[in-house]
Parts: structure tokens; sequence; C-alpha cells
């Protein structure tokens, strides 16, 4: 797959954060992109159309990342869904539990462009994607 | 002076009787359990004060990086501009020379590598604006906060007003859910804490130790 095909969904509450992330994917050469502001409503779109790719917050209203993620690995066809949460949380113990839920990848906020193109692609690579 | 003593008297009584109220309210406050509410309540502002440090600190940082970036971007920018009207000059006075020389090769190769250096700065100035993100979880919290203090302040003014005395206005604060309370957000003080990360680095070897 070439990466203007690779659709992402990026997760976040706050508009700002969604546009910045789209903007640095489409920096990095993926410009396929959508936006959902809550884990409930990011399910809503990852059931209606298909998606390669999700970059999502944790703290959120309505459905938070870690239920989203949860949602996502318990679905029979969202389950093999690259995960890559990027979010304020940084007591270990969040980081443990987003990767023991099955997250694909962790990026603490404030993060730089390198960082998140280092981790999309290397969760790109071990997906076959 | 009998009229001095009936005074002294009358404040003396005065004072045993505001002392005996006091003590009256103090007992009936520890009995309802708003000392104990007052205390979590005066507890919860250094936690604010923190929160509202980190905001200012933060968006001072941010401002920072934009302005710096905004310079950065104008001096390539000059650069260039002044450049360029070098460039057309001599191209009027000596075309064949110009490139003959290699100056307008190499005017052209600065032209590309000044842009690749705005552009990262324009990626800075982006990716500062996730201060909005940031201070805008912590000022959630602080919201919260203030909303609990009112609430306790509130009833404790209600359960030490006589019921006939208590404005209509006056009713505690309805507190609005805001996000998922058992998740911290951003770390606003990460002084003496081994239970947070504090960059990207120790993430990774936090997920590299548990075999991720």
């Amino acid at each position: 797959m070439t990466t203007e095909n690779i659709r992402f969904l990026i997760v976040d509450d706050f508009s700002t954060m969604r546009r910045i992330i789209r903007n640095i994917l489409k920096e990095i050469g993926y410009a396929n992109a959508e936006e959902a502001e809550d884990g409930q409503a990011a399910l809503v779109k990852l059931r209606a159309s298909e998606f390669d790719f999700v970059v999502s917050d944790i703290n959120m209203p309505v459905m938070n990342g870690f239920e989203l993620l949860q949602s996502i690995r318990a679905d029979e066809a969202l389950k093999g869904l690259p995960v890559l949460m990027v979010t304020a949380e940084a007591r270990k113990e969040d980081i443990v539990t987003a990767a023991q839920s099955g997250a694909s990848g962790y990026i603490v906020k404030p993060f730089t462009k390198a960082t998140l193109e280092e981790k999309v692609q290397k969760i790109l690579l071990k997906s076959g994607k | 002076m009998p009229e001095a003593h009936a005074t002294m008297a009358n404040d003396e009584d005065l004072y045993r009787h505001v002392g005996k109220l006091t003590r009256q309210l103090h007992d009936a406050l520890r009995e309802l359990g708003y000392d104990r509410q007052l205390e979590s309540a005066v507890g919860s502002l250094p936690d604010a004060r923190n929160r509202l440090s980190y905001v200012s600190r933060l968006t001072g940082q941010a401002a920072e990086k934009v302005l710096n970036g905004v310079d950065r971007t104008k001096s390539e920018l000059d650069r260039l501009a002044s450049g360029a009207v070098a460039i057309a000059a001599d191209l009027r006075a000596d075309p064949v020379g110009i490139v003959a020389s290699g100056r307008l090769m190499d005017f052209l190769d600065e032209v590309g590598a000044s842009t690749a250096r705005a552009d990262a700065q324009l990626t800075e100035i982006m990716l500062a604006q996730d201060f909005h993100d940031l201070t805008g979880q912590v000022i959630r919290k602080v919201v919260t906060l203030a909303q609990g203090l009112e609430g306790q302040l509130v009833q404790l003014l209600i359960a030490s007003t006589p019921p006939e005395a208590v404005p209509a206005a006056v009713k505690a604060p309805e507190v609005v859910a805001v996000g998922t309370d058992a998740l911290e957000g951003p770390v606003v003080m990460t002084a003496g804490r081994s239970d947070v990360v504090t960059d990207q680095a120790q993430v990774d070897d936090l997920l590299e130790s548990l075999g991720f």
C-alpha cells in the first residue's frame, strides 16, 4: 500500500491537536486522514468505513482512549487495526495499561514531528502496510 | 466611675456571648463534618495554584517559540528577497556572466535550502500550538476544583445561616463532569515523582523493558 492510500483516523477532543497531527501526517507523506472528537465518534466512523491506522488521545469525554482501544481490540472487524496513543498521560501505570490493552505505540505530549514520524513508520512496518 | 464599670461589664458579657456562639458554631460545623470539607476545600488550593502556574509557564513558552519561529522565518525571507534583487540586477547587467560564474545556480540552491529552513520553522510554530490542548486539560481540572470549592463554601454558608436569612439565589453549584477523573492529564509538577515519565525516551524505555 502506498503512503497516499493509508487512511488515518485522528481522535482527540481538542480540534487544534487534531489539526496539528493531521498537518504533520501530511508533511510526512500521509495526507489521507479523518478526524473524530472522542472514542464513541471514532467507533462510529471506524464501523462505517475502512481505516488503516488510528491515532488516539486518551483523556476525552464520552469515551476515552482506553475504552476506544479496548472496543477496537474486542471487535472482530477492527481488532487488527494499528492504534497509536498520543496523550498527555505520563503516569507509568497508564503506559503499561495502554500496552497491555493492545496499543501499537505510545507518544507522550508534547511531542515532535520526528517522534510521530518514527512511531508511525515503525508501526506500519510491523503491520506490513 | 459607675458608667465606665457598667460598659466594661457589658463588653465582657458581649465577648463571652460571642465566644460562646463561636464555640457552638465550631462544634456544630464539626458535628456536621464541615470542618473536614473546609479542610479539603482549602487543601485543593495549592493544587489549583500549581496548575495555573503550569498554564502560565506553558503559554509563555509557546509564545516564545512562536515569536522565535517568526523571527527566523522573517530573516530567511529577508535574505531571499534581497538576494533576488541583487541577482536580478546582475542578470540584467551580465546575463551570461552570472550563469557562467555559477552565481545564479548558487542562488537557486540557496532558495531551496532557505525555504526548507523556513518550512521547518513553520512546523515548529504549528507544533507550539499544542499548548492549547495541554493547558485546556489543566484548566478543565482547575474549573472542577473551583466548582468543588464553591460548592463547599455555599454549603457552609447555608448550614451556618438561619433558613429565612439564606438569599434565594444561594444554592450549591452544579458540578459539570469534565473528562475522566481517574486520568491525570498533563503532569504539572514532576519534581519528586517517580510514577511518571518526563519525556518520550522514558516511555520507549518503559515499553521496551516490558517487551513491547
